[in-house]
């Protein structure tokens, strides 16, 4: 099976490449097609893990671009690490197509739509399966691509055409620094393939400081891809694409490639102190910052967007804090859980047509299926004992408490309770209240089915975490998985706990009038409410100083380039002048003119005592 | 007369075919026949293809004249060769001017016999550019693309048409006579006229500063085809000026004739000198990269984003050139070639949109996907290609010229990185406009979508574009030879 | 009887020369052209004259040659004259610089 793996890709864009190209005639079916062919995928996907099992790593590559001597390959890598990711990928990817049957309905343009799916999900899977970092770099593009295509859906909508525009940008800006990244290690090591770059680290093949340097641009375009601080201002505008998407790309997969791709570099990381505790740095803030924004926002889907960014946060952390293991078990259980969360909460935006929680209040509780799918997910997420988040979590404290990154615990444990508060928050606004009593309209079973197969992993994956660990540890001595202390576990369920209950006090007993409260801290609220203004910020400096270069040139075009080139016409034509004066049809002035040249040659002539 | 001469004059045929035509047949058979004869050069350059494949060496020669000194003899041939740089320009040439042709056919309602005249001699003139192996030969043909363009632009162009093609005239005649000097003064030197002897002459000889002067006469000369900033003023004008199917041409292939000068005269020549020129190349070429970038950020008109792009885009064909590295030529050669198709694909895009709208004004346009889903898809492949996106060539050529600069300017390259971002920001803000959002414009309500024949060129570039992109080492293996001729003659 | 010296011949000749160079760049009236280029001829009849008594190699080749040049004179001056004649009756002016058609 496993020497097959390079057509688990070609399946999604099969389905691309039909339905972009006869997409019309196909409407009807085009959702079934594109989830068979996903399905084939996956099957293929379950196939190369039953063989990974025994081999463990398995590479075919063949020759891309010649450069010189130097050959650059495309091809297929896997390892425990891919093969985990395959998983995800695959998997998420099956249950949205099916989610989308019913969402799309009858959406005039859902051949389009599965066939940008079917372009993300190949370039997902491509990108999971690099044995190298330009295959990767590329396919991380592709990603980038089917993101902002589907971001931009609904392109008669201005604030999707801002949206997908602006997360392509912001991602690319991440890209450039992966790119440069990938260029100096390339000059570095001579190759660009992933076991020969870790064999170069081994032997400090490196110029000094150079790990640091490339691990950290590397880091760059994770943090671009992953929505980390400062670049995640456009994950939560990519909302704006239809949410089964949001379920698929900006939370269960592309957004996480961030984290994976500092997973699948690890080695480069273990070699720098420096760029493990900037990615450790740079999640924990970003945790809690995410979380600080998301306690106040109104938008069900955009509320779900920055508890994403949130957690991404928490897997760089652990990365960062040496938590390998921890990192990608939380990348996998949160896969599990906010896809479930975004795909609950797409039956409730298309039941009810309208996301804002206020609008909403409680309007949700109608729809069983889809309240206990959210409640399940809110759970996991919020660390509640025994479900699947509460075993990551637990994991990532334990590798911080290990890696002795006491103030890092900290601003993590308070994550934790900040994340557990907001998500009832959400879950209390939409599913408890007195909202209108009429019972909305159904969702199709296509879209419930997803829904029950999530919670249900969303719930019992917790429990596969030894498995795990000794899944990736195959490969690779680093992935230990750290066990937290008593008192550790104590905490968490403590704080995870309060935080259910202190939003219940809030949102469900109304012990506390949030407007008092709004008026109180009306500074804090106000900041939180438009997100540390980051936004504003970078309008007024990045966009306004660009512009202004922009502005800048274009003067300099306009006055400086222009008049050269009036210039160099000016001459031309005078030159053209004085010599049309001397063609003015006078056999005199002819005359003259010869015998000034004659007169001329003579000189030369004399002087010279030769032609030349 | 061999292959390649019939090769380079093919387009003759189609030149006697379109002049037999009596004055008022209709513009259709004028077409239909221009196409027949855009078709033959089509043809002989994939055999020329086939065959050079086969025994990887295509040359012709014979003895064009002499003139005797006191002392030596100077020796100009008739001398035409090929490598796998050359025959990627040739088979580009042939293509682009085909589709062109195509394109034209809704466009050029004027006296379309004469344009197709002209666009012939200006094909001979393009082919015998690319296949010449000589300097004198390649200067006479060379200035025999100069003429054929200036009355296309001026008799066929739009709006500011006259005075673009003066502009157009001047700059390049001025080019053109800071070419013929520094070849004189080479070939005064050197003896023969010959790329390869006066490599070899160059080799032995150990006067610097003379090899530097004649360099930078070269560079000037190029530059102003390229375009080199500030010397680019001419190539905006034509871009939005001149009719689309002619910047296909113009765009496609006119402007790698500066790509091409530049590292034939300069890298093929004088090897050993040229990398000392690799920082004032990466200055010029960040200079080109970031100010189109920045221009085309703030352009209210489609074509002149567009042709800030192509200044941008050759940026990066002169950051390529100062890596002076396989990987930096091979960067700058792939981007020439992978340029070329895609600004033809935009411009026979641009043609289509104005023959339907007759605006390409960003205000005045949006909502394309309503009406023209299929002709928005092409606009944003074309720009996704533009900016490099992986899977078509446009990515392949960057990294590669990138990769080149890193190793040994590593600040220019990561000034250039910026440019990259750039490029994303004003495709996208570009291409958004005009096909997302609400349909602004009553000429969008009744607009047609590509249809037909229509489809066919631009999905031919896209194909192209695709495939470099996907499998770049179909175009990479025609040029190692190439390369290494241009790298091996490097002192370290 | 003392011999005038070539020189003297030649400058005679350079002088005449340059008065009808002058005359023919300068003058508006086409008939002092004709008649300044009259002058150049003669001057170089006066060379060839000179030269074919004074030249290395002297004999009369010189002189036959001044013949020659004399009567192909008196033909071109006849000639040019009728051009300037026909012109006159066209254009009712014998001023050279309002003939500029040559640039047409």
């Amino acid at each position: 099976m496993i020497s097959f793996a390079w057509l688990i890709p070609l399946f999604p864009l099969l389905s691309f490449l039909v339905l972009i190209l006869s997409g019309k005639k196909l409407k009807t079916v085009s959702g079934y097609l594109a989830s068979l062919l996903t399905g084939i995928s996956f099957i293929f996907t379950l196939g190369v893990i039953a063989d990974l099992r025994s081999v463990t790593e398995y590479e075919a590559t063949w020759t891309w671009l010649t450069i010189g001597t130097t050959d650059i390959q495309a091809g297929v890598w896997l390892n425990p690490l891919n093969g985990l990711m395959l998983f995800i990928v695959s998997f998420v990817s099956l249950l949205v197509h099916i989610y989308s049957l019913g969402y799309m309905g009858e959406n005039d343009r859902r051949a389009t739509y599965f066939a940008y799916l079917g372009l993300f999900t190949f370039a997902m899977l491509g990108l999971v399966m690099s044995p190298n970092l330009i295959q990767f770099y590329m396919f991380w593009e592709l990603v980038g691509l089917g993101s902002f295509l589907l971001i931009g859906f609904y392109l008669y909508k201005e604030s999707a055409k801002r949206a997908a525009r602006k997360a392509f940008i912001m991602t690319r800006i991440g890209d450039a620094g992966l790119l440069v990244g990938l260029i100096l290690i390339f000059w570095q090591t001579g190759s660009l393939s992933f076991t020969e770059i870790f064999q170069a680290v081994e032997q400090n093949e490196f110029a000094p400081g150079m790990v640091t340097l490339t691990a950290i641009l590397l880091f760059i375009g994770a943090v671009g891809k992953s929505g980390q601080f400062p670049l995640h201002t456009w994950l939560p505008d990519a909302m704006e694409g239809p949410t089964p998407v949001s379920a698929l790309i900006h939370a269960a997969t592309m957004v996480a490639a961030g984290v994976y791709l500092v997973a699948a570099a690890y080695p480069l990381f273990l070699a720098s102190e420096w760029a493990l505790m900037i990615v450790a740095v740079i999640g924990a803030f970003t945790a809690i910052f995410a979380a600080t924004i998301g306690l106040v926002q109104d938008d069900l889907k955009r509320v779900l967007a920055y508890s994403t960014v949130s957690q991404l946060g928490y897997m760089m952390l652990a990365l960062g804090a040496g938590g390998y293991v921890a990192g990608m078990f939380h990348l996998t259980t949160h896969a599990f859980f906010k896809a479930l969360l975004f795909l609950a909460a797409g039956s409730v935006i298309l039941a009810l047509r309208k996301q804002n929680i206020k609008e909403i209040a409680g309007e949700g509780r109608h729809l069983a299926i889809t309240k206990w799918g959210f409640l399940a997910g809110t759970l996991a997420i919020s660390g509640f004992p025994l479900l699947s988040g509460s075993f990551s979590k637990e994991a990532i404290f334990a590798a911080l408490l290990e890696d002795g990154q006491y103030g890092l615990l900290g601003v993590a444990l308070l994550t934790a309770f900040l994340t557990s508060v907001y998500m009832f928050r959400l879950y209390f606004m939409v599913f408890h209240g007195k909202g209108a009593d009429k019972p909305p309209k159904s969702v199709p079973v296509s879209m419930k089915i997803p829904v029950i197969i999530l919670a249900a992993l969303a719930v019992i994956s917790g429990f596969f975490a030894t498995g795990f660990a000794d899944w990736l540890a195959a490969e690779q001595e680093y992935a230990v998985l750290h066990h937290s202390p008593t008192w550790l576990i104590f905490l968490a369920t403590l704080l995870s706990l309060g935080g259910i209950v202190f939003a219940y006090f809030i949102y469900v007993r109304k012990q506390m009038d949030r407007e008092e409260w709004k008026t109180t801290f009306s500074s804090t609220y106000t900041i939180l409410y438009h997100k540390y203004f980051i936004d504003e910020f970078y309008q007024n400096t990045i966009i306004y100083s660009t512009r202004a270069i922009s502005y800048l040139m274009y003067y300099t075009e306009r006055y400086v380039v222009e008049t050269i080139a009036a210039f160099a016409a000016g001459m031309v034509k005078e030159i053209g002048k004085t010599g049309s004066r001397l063609q003015n049809g006078r056999v005199q002035t002819y005359g003259t003119v010869a015998l000034l040249g004659l007169a001329v040659i003579v000189l030369i002539f004399v002087v010279r005592g030769g032609y030349f | 007369m061999g292959l390649l001469s019939l090769f380079v004059f093919s387009p003759i045929v189609g030149l006697v075919l379109i002049s037999l035509l009596s004055n008022n047949s209709s513009p259709k058979i004028v077409q239909r026949y221009a196409l027949i004869g855009g078709f033959i050069p089509l043809i002989v350059s994939w055999i020329v293809y086939f065959i050079y494949q086969r025994n990887n060496r295509l040359a012709e020669n014979f003895s064009w004249f002499s003139y005797e000194t006191d002392s030596r003899t100077l020796v100009i041939d008739y001398e035409l060769e090929l490598n796998g740089f050359r025959l990627a320009l040739l088979l580009l040439t042939t293509l682009i001017v085909t589709l062109s042709i195509l394109a034209s056919v809704k466009d050029i309602k004027k006296n379309p016999k004469l344009f197709y005249q002209w666009l012939f001699i200006l094909e001979l003139g393009m082919l015998g550019v690319f296949a010449s192996d000589n300097m004198f030969l390649f200067f006479f043909f060379f200035e025999l693309t100069l003429i054929p363009m200036f009355f296309l632009i001026g008799k066929w162009g739009h709006v500011e048409r006259e005075e673009t093609a003066y502009k157009y005239l001047i700059y390049n005649g001025l080019g053109s006579a800071v070419l013929l000097i520094a070849i004189v003064a080479v070939f005064i030197q050197a003896g023969n006229a010959n790329f390869e002897a006066v490599k070899d002459y160059m080799s032995t000889m150990d006067d610097q500063a003379y090899q530097i002067g004649v360099i930078v006469a070269f560079l000037v000369a190029f530059g102003v085809k390229l375009p080199i900033v500030p010397l680019h003023s001419w190539m905006v004008n034509v871009h939005v000026y001149a009719p689309p199917a002619v910047v296909m041409i113009h765009a496609g292939v006119l402007l790698k004739i500066g790509a091409y000068g530049l590292l034939q005269f300069g890298a093929g020549m004088f090897p050993e000198t040229f990398p000392l020129l690799a920082v004032t190349l990466a200055v010029l070429g960040l200079i080109n990269l970031l100010y189109g970038a920045f221009l085309a950020l703030i352009q209210d008109d489609l074509r002149k984003v567009f042709a800030y792009a192509s200044v941008s885009h050759m940026g990066i064909i002169l950051l390529g050139i100062a890596g002076m590295n396989t990987a930096g030529y091979q960067g700058a050669i792939f981007q020439t070639i992978s340029h070329g198709l895609i600004s033809a694909l935009l411009f026979y895009l641009v043609g289509v949109l104005i023959n339907r709208t007759s605006t390409t004004n960003l205000e005045k346009l949006g909502g394309l996907w309503t009406t023209a889903p299929v002709l928005s898809g092409f606009f944003l492949a074309a720009a996704l290609a533009g900016l490099g996106l992986p899977g078509m060539s446009g990515f392949v050529s960057e990294f590669m010229a990138f990769l080149g600069v890193f190793e040994n300017l590593p600040v220019f390259g990561a000034i250039g990185i910026i440019g990259i971002i750039l490029t994303a920001v004003y495709f996208l803000r570009a291409i958004l406009n005009i096909s997302f959002g609400k349909r602004k414009g009553k000429a969008l309500d009744k607009m047609t979508d590509l249809r037909n024949l229509e489809l066919l060129p631009a999905g031919v570039l896209l194909a192209f574009i695709i495939l470099i992109g996907v499998y770049p080492d179909s175009l990479g293996q025609l040029l190692q030879i190439t390369l290494e001729t241009f790298v091996a003659g490097m002192g370290g | 009887m003392s011999s005038v010296p070539a020189q003297g011949y030649l400058i005679l000749a350079l002088i005449l020369f340059c008065i009808g160079l002058f005359g023919a760049l300068t003058k508006r009236n086409t008939i002092i052209v004709l008649i300044s280029i009259e002058l150049m001829l003669n001057a170089v009849n006066l060379n060839l004259v000179a030269f074919s008594k004074y030249g290395i190699n002297p004999n009369m080749t010189g002189q036959v040659f001044s013949l020659f040049s004399i009567t192909i004179a008196a033909a071109e001056a006849a000639v040019g004259i009728a051009i300037l004649l026909s012109l006159y009756r066209n254009r009712r002016t014998v001023h050279i610089d309002e003939m500029d058609t040559l640039k047409h």
